[in-house]
């Protein structure tokens, strides 16, 4: 795969514009020639004025860094998103079922459509979910599904992310942006708003509120502090749609319900977005050391009391070892089959497969099953011997750690580099909402490896951001 | 048999504690051995705890006050009516799957001297059973015997006493020294050596942690054992401790994975075991 040419969103093979891309072809065209270099350091100015920042862990500079912002967007057309979303729901929809599922009857082990042990031997799997009901069934209400194009209608999952995906406050920041550095485009195009997520946001944690909540429920965001990498986009959250920012200091258990801490004396909390792992939600129950958590948190939880956005335990459904069966997954529960394709995964555990790996490193993926965020990962193309031999140790020592995927031609966009503008390798992460209903931000975040030929779009690797718009009909 | 049982339990959770929190798997349920006749927990903030069903199918409570006295005392009291059914739990409705229990944990590594002799035994069907009896009694001979025991026990028992961390166990067992004897193997010693041989050899296996009425042969009247799957039988118990099937001397308080996830008390503040002021298992009349 990685001998094929990408596929640019941009242009047709015979050097002619798309579709989608044509107004802003044109509008490229009448911009001055410094132009673009202006509007980009508007775009670095307005970002840091609004102090979105993140940290890079394992950095020696280990400060806050700016996430750069390419000032040319990125375009779908209505009928590649009607088609993509389309396959995003069906994914989110069947991983909720089998989410359910194991944390009940486990009807997909018994009938041997994925292997007993790889779920209930999975430390991702959490026992103490077992048989417990959140409300309207949802597990995972907050999804960011990463995907990436190979060709027209050639779109690839490569991760569906149901724990806490981060980066939606960049999806919304970079709206904003575009909007105040290039008003004029909005009026030649007519793109798909997305300014409506915190609301949808809020709207979705109210429709999976306790049974037993009178009146409007009270929702709050639980963020581990302002040393987390996503601080910034915690605060940003919890202020877009109104809901009050919470440590887990500022929270406690009571007669079996959360209340927060106010001025005004306690205040029953009903639903919360946490966005603490798992294992330090509630000393009680998990991690006896977690100063972040609220003791107690986990059995008001289970005793149908509060609750929790996402639900412990959604991390075996987006574990790498399991993603392989998505597609088995999907026909089990909805009798379908799969609108977007999985990216073909070997298996380091089958000697046949390990074999093939360790002949072909230099053209495959290499990522640890439990890994995120771009760390603890091997791209063979860009990788030294040394590296390579690294993980050839690694891969025999632990060989279940490990998943190892074809290096896939991601597609390009038109990016401006300091060159001018030349194509460079994007992914996408739409965000999906699924409460009552199943609601998808049309767009979500573009993720541009801005080096030269780099297919590792992760902000912690040196990757920017770019808006994504899907235009309307 | 019908039994009374009475438990005082004390937790030091210290001076000046602003919130006390506590998970509490104290209740037992009835089933195919037992039936609760009357069951009662007093503490402070009992009367407002939230009681739910936990993921293992126990019946918990979170107890809450709001600044404690520096020691929180718990008065358990109940009688039960116990059924001999030679250890044979069944299938209960909507009980969790079995499958569940092959999990391995931290508590229940294989021990190799008892792994070893049952790696190539026939496990399934009819020979399923017999091989559970013949576990039972290596277990007893590898943890309790002479020869092997001391390492074993040291270790485990040692474990218990120095990992405050590792949330109170129900199993501190302080009448074990006061008997005469060296003291034997904790029962959750027994309990994690069956459970984890028997999830090595596939065979989900659950620890249950309970009373014990007319204790004897070292072990308290604070008991745990185990219960193994069978596909035609269901779940059958077995005591490894005490060397054969439970009978209407035991009485079934929560079931897990292992002693870590069927602690009796669980806190924060996060507090060593509680101690056990009073506790007296006797058969009524």
């Amino acid at each position: 795969m990685s001998q094929t040419p990408p596929f640019d969103e941009m242009h047709n093979a015979d050097g002619t514009i798309r579709e989608p891309y044509l107004i802003l072809e044109e509008w490229l065209k009448e911009q001055p020639p410094q132009a673009l270099s202006l509007m980009s350091a508007d775009a670095e100015s307005l970002f840091r004025r609004l102090g979105i920042t993140f940290a890079v862990y394992g950095s020696n500079e280990g400060t806050e860094k700016l996430i750069p912002f390419d000032i040319i967007p990125r375009i779908i057309s209505a009928m590649e998103w009607r088609r993509l979303s389309k396959g995003i729901e069906q994914r989110v929809r069947a991983l909720n079922a089998f989410l359910y599922d194991i944390y009940h009857r486990q009807e997909i082990l018994k009938a041997g459509r994925v292997p007993e042990k790889l779920i209930l031997n999975n430390s991702a799997f959490c026992p103490e979910m077992m048989g417990l009901d959140p409300t309207r069934g949802v597990y995972s209400h907050i999804i960011g599904v990463d995907i990436v194009r190979v060709g027209p209608d050639d779109f690839y999952v490569l991760e569906d992310n149901l724990r806490t995906p981060s980066g939606v406050s960049y999806m919304l920041e970079n709206r904003e942006a575009m909007l105040q550095l290039a008003p004029e485009l909005f009026q030649r195009f007519k793109v798909a708003p997305v300014d409506s997520y915190p609301e949808t946001l809020r709207r979705t944690m109210e429709s999976v509120a306790p049974e037993n909540t009178k009146g409007a429920p009270n929702l709050v965001v639980l963020t581990p502090g302002i040393y987390n990498s996503a601080y910034f986009e915690h605060s940003f959250l919890a202020d877009q749609m109104g809901a009050e920012l919470c440590e887990g200091q500022d929270l406690f258990v009571e007669d079996g319900m959360v209340y927060m801490r106010t001025t005004t004396g306690p205040e029953r909390v009903h639903v919360i977005y946490r966005r603490i792992d798992d294992d330090f939600l509630d000393p009680l129950t998990f991690r006896p050391d977690s100063m972040l958590g609220v003791p107690g948190l986990f059995d008001a939880y289970r005793a149908g009391n509060v609750t929790l956005v996402n639900a412990p335990g959604t991390g075996i459904a987006d574990d790498k070892a399991v993603y392989t069966y998505v597609p088995e997954i999907i026909e089990f529960y909805l009798g379908e089959k799969a609108l977007l394709k999985n990216v073909p995964t070997y298996n380091c555990t089958n000697d046949e497969e390990r074999a093939y790996v360790l002949d072909h490193l230099e053209e495959l993926v290499v990522k640890e099953v439990h890994g995120s965020g771009g760390y603890g990962m091997l791209v063979g193309p860009a990788s030294t011997k040394q590296m390579r031999e690294e993980f050839r140790k690694k891969i025999l020592a632990r060989p279940d750690n490990y998943i190892v995927q074809p290096t896939l031609a991601l597609s390009t966009c038109p990016t401006f580099v300091e060159k001018g503008i030349a194509p460079r390798h994007v992914d996408l992460r739409p965000y999906v909402l699924v409460g009552d209903d199943v609601r998808i931000t049309p767009g979500g975040l573009t993720r541009v490896a801005l080096k030269k030929g780099s297919l590792v779009v992760n902000s912690s690797q040196g990757g920017g951001t770019k808006d994504t718009w899907v235009l309307e009909d | 048999m019908k039994i009374a049982i009475r438990h005082d339990l004390s937790l030091v959770l210290g001076p000046g504690v602003q919130r006390g929190v506590e998970h509490l798997l104290l209740t037992p349920q009835s089933g195919p051995t037992q039936n609760v006749l009357g069951w009662t927990i007093e503490m402070p903030g009992i009367e407002t705890a939230a009681t739910f069903i936990d993921g293992f199918g126990n019946r918990a409570h979170l107890v809450s006050q709001v600044k404690p006295e520096a020691e929180l005392l718990i008065a358990v009291s109940g009688t039960i009516e116990t059924i001999d059914r030679n250890g044979v739990i069944g299938k209960p409705w909507g009980d969790t799957p079995p499958a569940l229990y092959r999990r391995p944990t931290a508590e229940t590594k294989p021990i190799g001297a008892i792994t070893s002799k049952f790696r190539t035994a026939p496990r399934t069907g009819a020979d399923r059973i017999p091989l559970l009896h013949a576990l039972m009694t290596r277990v007893a001979e590898v943890i309790g015997g002479p020869e092997e025991a001391p390492a074993q026990a040291q270790s485990q028992t040692g474990d218990d006493a120095t990992h405050s961390q590792s949330q109170s166990q129900s199993q501190s067992a302080p009448e074990a020294s006061t008997t005469e004897a060296a003291p034997r193997p904790p029962a959750s010693a027994y309990a994690h050596a069956f459970i984890g041989t028997a999830r090595a050899l596939e065979i989900p296996a659950r620890y249950v942690s309970g009373y014990l009425a007319l204790a004897e042969d070292g072990a308290t009247a604070l008991h745990a054992w185990v219960e193994a799957w069978d596909d035609g039988l269901g779940w059958i118990a077995f005591d490894p401790m005490l060397g054969y099937c439970p009978t209407d001397r035991h009485v079934r308080i929560a079931v897990g994975l292992d002693a870590a996830s069927t602690p009796m008390v669980r806190s924060v503040p996060v507090v060593s075991s509680p101690e056990n002021r009073e506790l007296s298992v006797s058969v009524a009349q």
